[in-house]
């Protein structure tokens, strides 16, 4: 436990084995751990909402909850690396892509810690309210306080990276719309995280299988009456 | 299979990484010079990911129970796997004759096999950037119900990767201009050096606002060569080459369709031939925000 502490604040501080360029094997691996790590506590509290509205099966959704919130911030970082990849190499910064790489974990593993942080937020919103849409928001709003001070981060582990060449900022650019674009239609594949009061706890809902953008679109030609 | 996979892979990386249309490796072996059927392999195979990723959007899907069994499935994939190379390369063959047609108007010195091997070599960078979104392109396939989105999707990622390619196009066209215009004695007076100073071309602007690359790194396959710029009529030959390029590209995929398949339809290798790729894109538009 003391480990994890220790290397979040490393994380956190951009600690030199979190930036060194020789040896990023082991750093990416304690990187990867601790976003894992984080990302699945924070999970857990999500799901925690049943228990602390007095449901039954509370236990199972805090269990798939805390594996959901990990899947959702590796799946979305695994499935854009390609793309990040190629870009990197086409715009001519291949060489800075283990620096890259390393700064964007980092920058996962401290969307995390900062979910983590927030977990005791969260924990005190569910027992002041029962309402579920309020829960919903409330994690949204987490989520999002979170995704800032991940993407400060990310900036500062990006700053050596683009005195060097200006480019990577662009490239950040490019990451951004990618990790979006994936993040936003997974997290609505993996829903539900906190678990609906009205509903059986399950891993995915029956019509997991449809597209968050689409949704949307419909929500907001629905609202301006067309 | 694997070494040859390998040199594929190999002349892909040299072009993404801009090493084999830096200006001193053009001037030395006095134009482009890449192994054509090489990177012809490698976009083919390419592509055939990409295709195998955009047929996919059908394999997970309710059918109706008219159309049970897997077999129209499977053969979406493959179909798309065929289709998407096919694509690629009959719009080159579409295009070639009238791009060098207009090149030998306005005086351009790139011979035909130049002009061949620039094109396949911007296929390759459009190929791979293609393939590099499989990835995201195969989770919306598995994870989406709506045809109309998966529709818009492709052709949102078929415009990023044909930007990508494009972009190398022009910026290696510049690269190859210069060369010339430095071996002809009359041209090169009047042409600014290649290795003239950065600053004196972008005094009032940062190296980066004007798309160069500092002298403090390397230069990438999508910069702009400094110091220089395209003769007039072939930058305007080139930019409408490449709109022609766009408006092919897409009629082709049209006549070629169906890519992504959609699930309540029968496989079939080709739709019966009406409308045209931008009425489609409208409808599949007008679908996803107001529904059937």
């Amino acid at each position: 436990m003391a480990t994890l502490l220790t290397a979040a604040d490393d994380i956190l501080r951009r600690a030199p084995w979190t930036t060194r360029s020789a040896r990023s094997g082991p750093a990416i691996v304690r990187l990867a751990a601790c976003l894992a790590a984080f990302a699945l506590w924070y999970g857990g509290v999500m799901g925690a909402f049943r228990g602390l509205t007095g449901q039954d099966q509370w236990l199972r959704q805090v269990a798939y909850s805390a594996v959901k919130v990990p899947l959702l911030l590796s799946g979305a970082f695994v499935i854009g690396l390609p793309s990040f990849f190629v870009l990197s190499t086409l715009v001519g910064v291949r060489r800075d892509f283990a620096e890259s790489l390393r700064a964007l974990i980092a920058a996962q593993a401290g969307l995390a810690i900062a979910l983590a942080a927030l977990s005791p937020l969260t924990l005190l919103w569910y027992a002041s309210s029962t309402q579920y849409d309020l829960a919903l928001v409330f994690n949204g709003v987490m989520f999002a306080a979170a995704s800032m001070a991940a993407q400060y981060l990310l900036r500062q582990y990006y700053r050596p990276l683009i005195a060097r060449d200006p480019r990577h900022r662009k490239l950040l650019i490019a990451w951004a719309a990618i990790y979006i674009l994936v993040a936003v239609q997974l997290a609505w594949l993996l829903r539900p995280f906190i678990g609906s009061p009205h509903a059986d706890v399950q891993f995915l809902r029956p019509e997991a299988w449809d597209n968050a953008y689409v949704k949307v679109a419909k929500i907001v030609w629905q609202a301006l009456g067309l | 299979m694997h070494d040859l996979l390998r040199r594929w892979f190999a002349d892909v990386d040299r072009l993404l990484r801009g090493d084999a249309t830096r200006t001193e490796l053009l001037a030395e072996r006095g134009g482009l010079e890449v192994e054509v059927r090489r990177l012809l392999g490698a976009v083919a195979a390419l592509c055939v990911c990409y295709g195998a990723c955009m047929g996919s959007f059908s394999l997970l899907k309710d059918v109706p129970p008219n159309l049970a069994g897997t077999s129209g499935r499977v053969m979406q994939v493959i179909a798309s796997m065929i289709k998407t190379p096919l694509l690629f390369l009959l719009t080159l063959v579409v295009t070639l004759p009238s791009l060098y047609v207009m090149n030998a108007l306005v005086g351009s010195r790139l011979r035909l096999a130049g002009l061949f091997d620039l094109l396949v070599a911007s296929l390759a960078v459009n190929a791979t950037v293609l393939a590099s979104l499989g990835p995201i392109v195969l989770f919306f396939s598995l994870s989406t119900n709506s045809h109309p989105f998966m529709v818009l999707l492709n052709v949102a990622m078929f415009a990023v990767a044909g930007v990508m390619g494009l972009n190398f196009l022009l910026q290696t066209l510049h690269r190859l201009t210069n060369l010339q215009q430095l071996k002809s004695p009359h041209l090169a007076a009047e042409a600014k050096p290649v290795d003239a100073p950065l600053e004196s071309l972008a005094a009032d602007q940062p190296a980066e606002d004007a798309g160069q690359p500092s002298d403090q790194r390397a230069a990438g396959a999508l910069d702009m060569p400094p110091g220089q710029a395209l003769a007039h009529q072939t930058r305007l030959v080139f930019r409408c080459w490449i709109v022609l390029f766009a408006l092919v590209g897409a009629q082709m995929g049209w006549v070629m369709r169906p890519f992504v398949g959609s699930p309540d339809l029968p496989f079939s290798w080709f739709r019966e031939r009406n409308s045209n790729f931008f009425t489609a894109v409208l409808v599949a538009l007008g679908k996803l925000l107001f529904g059937d």
